[in-house]
């Protein structure tokens, strides 16, 4: 039986069309007929492209089974037209930066699927790794404290879910970061992911009463043994503090003479 | 030393981000302009789903680099009105992803 829907503001019938097409309609069978559909639409008009690019970018519409085709289809279409790659990533970008501004429970399940998107959108090359990287490092740095006497309104203590935005993204791309430079960046990431769960787990407000997520602790241990199994996982937050002194010495020996001139010796071709 | 000079290639892209969310085009155009010497600009419209963080976002990649800084002095800070005369305090800073649209443009056959 058919339920009234909630009575909206008459949307045009070209952006029901977009939205019906890329939100309800696309799967993997007929990605090609509505990447069709979607090149046929008259790029030239601002609002339709404008409303495209939106639809395109709100991969947390659409269900996970057709999370990896939207950005496929996106992708193909970026070939076509070619602003289309730019304003999807940027679009996301700022969905990502607006709600770590306001960390809000109700975006949660949103930001999850939309890091999500953001990491097919990397394996379909419409972003760098680079990109990928700052994204995860805004994660465990955005208004960050590192300090448990000083609470971020941004990070707050008892909110744990930037723990989990990092592991999405890294569920979806981190095993393509398993070579070279990208390899690299991981490596030096995880360092400081683990420091950033270690100063969220450490904070006093966790109690016996009131414990640290337990199913958070899981996500997190299972992330890092998937993407290395072999790894030396630190166990309190002086054991990474202690890492990441050690890093800077090796990379930085120099440092507080000069200034850092890039982030990790900056050779993007590193050769196995 | 060639490696450092690529990885050092300048932030260019620009975004000027919290603007009114009814603000258009046209009337940020009216607002900002002249924008010093570009070869991308993109205006943005707000995601209605994002509930009561709706905010229109602009993106300029410069030419020159200096220009830049003579862009944040004027616009970071800047208030902009919407049609009520509600203040939206503009943030200027690195676009994250500094990418633009390819120059060349082919037609799609369709």
């Amino acid at each position: 039986p058919e339920t009234p829907a909630q009575p909206k503001e008459e949307e045009p019938p070209m952006h029901q069309f977009i939205r019906k097409i890329l939100h309800e309609d696309l799967q993997k069978s007929n990605e090609e007929k509505i990447l069709r559909l979607m090149r046929k639409l008259n790029w030239d008009d601002p609002d339709i492209s404008a409303i495209a690019i939106q639809h395109l970018a709100g991969g947390w519409r659409v269900r996970a089974s057709a999370r990896r085709a939207l950005a496929r289809l996106t992708a193909e279409l970026a070939a076509w037209q070619e602003v289309v790659a730019p304003a999807v990533v940027d679009t996301i970008l700022e969905e990502i930066r607006l709600t770590m501004e306001d960390p809000h429970p109700r975006y949660n399940q949103r930001r999850i699927a939309t890091v999500k998107y953001l990491g097919e959108l990397y394996n379909y090359k419409l972003l760098d790794s680079r990109d990928v990287f700052t994204v995860l490092y805004s994660f465990i740095t955005f208004g960050v404290t590192n300090d448990h006497n000083t609470v971020s309104p941004l990070d707050p203590p008892e909110n744990v879910f930037r723990i989990r935005l990092v592991c999405a993204l890294l569920e979806i791309c981190g095993a393509y970061f398993n070579s070279g430079s990208s390899k690299k960046k991981l490596d030096y990431f995880l360092i400081f992911f683990q420091h950033y769960f270690w100063f969220k787990y450490s904070d006093p407000i966790w109690t016996d009463e009131n414990k640290f997520p337990i199913y958070v602790y899981n996500i997190y241990q299972e992330c890092l043994t998937n993407l290395r199994p072999k790894l030396n996982m630190f166990t309190s937050w002086q054991q990474c503090k202690d890492a990441i002194e050690e890093l800077r010495q090796t990379l930085y020996p120099e440092l507080g003479e000069e200034e850092i001139d890039n982030e990790d010796h900056g050779d993007d071709s590193v050769n196995e | 030393k060639d490696r450092k000079t690529k990885a050092q290639r300048p932030l260019i892209k620009i975004i000027l981000r919290r603007l009114p969310p009814t603000m258009t085009e046209e009337s940020f155009m009216e607002q900002v302009s002249p924008i010093p010497e570009h070869d991308y600009f993109y205006f943005a419209r707000p995601d209605p789903s994002l509930g009561n963080n709706l905010y229109s976002r602009a993106y300029i990649n410069f030419v020159n680099v200096d220009d830049i800084f003579l862009f944040k002095d004027k616009f970071d800070g800047y208030v902009f009105l919407d049609d009520k005369g509600v203040e939206y305090v503009g943030i200027v800073e690195y676009a994250p992803f500094q990418r633009i649209p390819k120059k060349k443009k082919k037609k799609d056959p369709k």
